[in-house]
């Protein structure tokens, strides 16, 4: 069966054909970046604008790097949230005229169930898993006891980790995108400001305001007293404590659930400290830990395709008035 | 010839299907902030209506603007989607000419904190005093044809589909690729970001 699956819930316009769920025709990634670098962050407007010029181009880019046409494509699956409402509706509109002229199927698809299934493409999903879903909008742990079944077992409560690091780096004067660059620059330093473990609690939930508050104070002190922050050192300390926490938490889900399968999705799967954490955590437990390749971390429409193989077999097939959702939850 | 029309750009969803010179299937209503849901049903509804498919369409006539920036992109991703698709020849039509075709005046779309969007058009569809992003001034020609009000004589706009699809016909098709909206106004970080480079130079 092959998907033809489209993401623009953020700034990347994208494309993909997936083969059965597993097997990566073709993908474009249109990112736009380097447009948003000038802003300093992703403007909605701005994005929806780039999105409509150019999703019928990433489309075709598509079709053409599969060597196929839309006959030959089964389904049209579609991120409809959560997201930036008007990016994902030029990707949801552009994917109901498909569907609609072509007559397939059109499939809905959740953008954390995609970042979760980007890990299929890498190998076949092995259940029970625990999914730590982390990124600039989500910081979630979700158990599956089988495919396409989802219980979230908690979230943040307040700031999702991707934002608390680009946060963290406006203070200590780390351009856009701040997260990345917080990584690397955590590797060059030492851990020496002290900074709270944020929710250290019995939870699966997690906060991460009040370390990003503890960052901002000390940056702010450590001024007042004309000591000059050493942005390495801060990074280091904030992201150990991140990391830390975690870890912490996702190592309680797996042995509270008895569950030998992790699995890591989102933006913030990317960051090394977090990768060097889990590996290490998931080594002593004995758990199977897959980490998606760093081209699925971002948002890509694979992922789309993937999941959205999975959502077709439960039975997810929307109708035409199929609307986009800025929140919701993933069910 | 067989037309497609498609103007999401205002309050008012627009969907027609023209057949030889007769409109065989027209929507036109208030659908409020739910164009995103109501496009694909009524575009369904317009083709079983007039027993067409998509691909038997000879051209599109899509409005790309100006207007809601949500709504405009709404038609124009279904359209170009729709042209590039099928190979449709797709030609862009103004929101405020489709305002003003069935009486001459000046056709308005209330753009905030005083600003509109005006295009003033003849009975013959000549857009006289072109369109712009402009404050409200009493310059411009009566009467005003507009969803909103903006004096006791606006007129509300009445629409003929194939008035303007015929004034157009023959206008030469642009790629689908590159028929993009016509916003008329950049977005707020986009200005923002220009008078902070014009101040510092």
């Amino acid at each position: 069966m092959y998907i033809l699956a489209i993401e623009s819930s953020c700034d990347e316009t994208s494309v993909s054909i997936i083969k059965d769920g597993c097997e990566e025709v073709s993908t474009v990634i249109l990112s736009q970046m380097n447009t948003h670098a000038n802003y300093g962050g992703v403007v909605p407007e701005i994005a929806s604008r780039m999105h409509v010029e150019n999703i019928t181009l990433v489309i075709d880019d598509a079709l053409r790097k599969a060597n196929m046409k839309m006959d030959d494509i089964d389904a049209i699956a579609v991120t409809y949230g959560p997201g930036l409402i008007g990016s994902l509706l030029v990707g949801l509109m552009a994917a109901k005229t498909l569907a609609f002229i072509y007559n397939k199927p059109l499939i809905p698809v959740h953008h954390i169930a995609g970042h979760i299934y980007a890990n299929n493409l890498v190998k076949r999903l092995e259940f029970p898993l625990i999914a730590l879903v982390v990124s600039g909008g989500h910081t979630e742990l979700i158990y599956m006891k089988e495919d396409y079944s989802f219980e979230k077992l908690g979230g943040t409560l307040d700031d999702a980790v991707g934002e608390a690091y680009d946060k963290v780096a406006r203070v200590i004067d780390v351009p856009y995108p701040g997260g990345p660059l917080v990584d690397k620059l955590a590797f060059e330093g030492e851990n020496t400001y002290d900074l709270p473990l944020p929710l250290n609690d019995d939870s699966y939930n997690f906060s991460f305001s009040g370390l990003k508050s503890a960052v901002i104070n000390l940056a702010h002190n450590e001024k007042q007293r004309g000591h000059e922050i050493i942005k390495e050192n801060m990074a280091c300390s904030f992201q150990d404590r991140v990391v830390e926490i975690l870890v912490k938490k996702t190592m309680k889900a797996l042995k509270d659930y008895g569950v030998k399968n992790l699995i890591v999705a989102g933006g913030v799967a990317a960051n090394k400290g977090l990768r060097n954490g889990l590996t290490e955590a998931c080594e002593e437990a004995h758990v199977n830990l897959i980490i998606p390749e760093m081209k699925y971390c971002t948002d890509n429409a694979a992922m789309i395709g993937a999941a959205g193989y999975y959502a077709y077999k439960r039975g997810d097939i929307a109708d035409l008035d199929l609307n986009s959702k800025a929140v919701t939850e993933l069910k | 010839m067989k037309y497609l029309f498609i103007d999401s750009a205002t309050t008012n969803l627009v969907v027609a299907i023209i057949n030889n010179g007769k409109i065989s299937y027209i929507y036109n209503n208030n659908d409020g902030h739910d164009t995103s849901s109501k496009m694909m049903p009524v575009l369904s509804e317009a083709f079983d209506k007039a027993s067409l498919k998509p691909k038997d369409i000879d051209k599109i006539f899509v409005v790309n603007g100006p207007g809601s920036f949500t709504g405009i992109r709404v038609g124009l991703t279904v359209a170009k989607t729709m042209a590039y698709s099928l190979d449709i020849p797709i030609v862009p039509i103004s929101s405020l000419e489709v305002m003003a075709s069935r009486s001459a005046g000046t056709a308005l779309i209330n753009a905030r904190r005083g600003y509109v969007f005006a295009g003033t058009y003849d009975n013959d569809l000549n857009n006289v005093y072109p369109d712009s992003y402009v404050l409200m001034n009493d310059s411009l020609t009566k009467p005003y044809i507009s969803y909103d009000n903006f004096d006791f004589e606006t007129v509300k706009p009445n629409i003929d589909v194939l008035k303007i699809v015929i004034k157009h016909e023959n206008d030469e098709a642009v790629n689908p690729h590159t028929i993009n909206p016509n916003y008329l106004k950049l977005t707020e970080a986009e200005e923002k970001l220009k008078k902070h480079d014009r101040e510092s130079e």
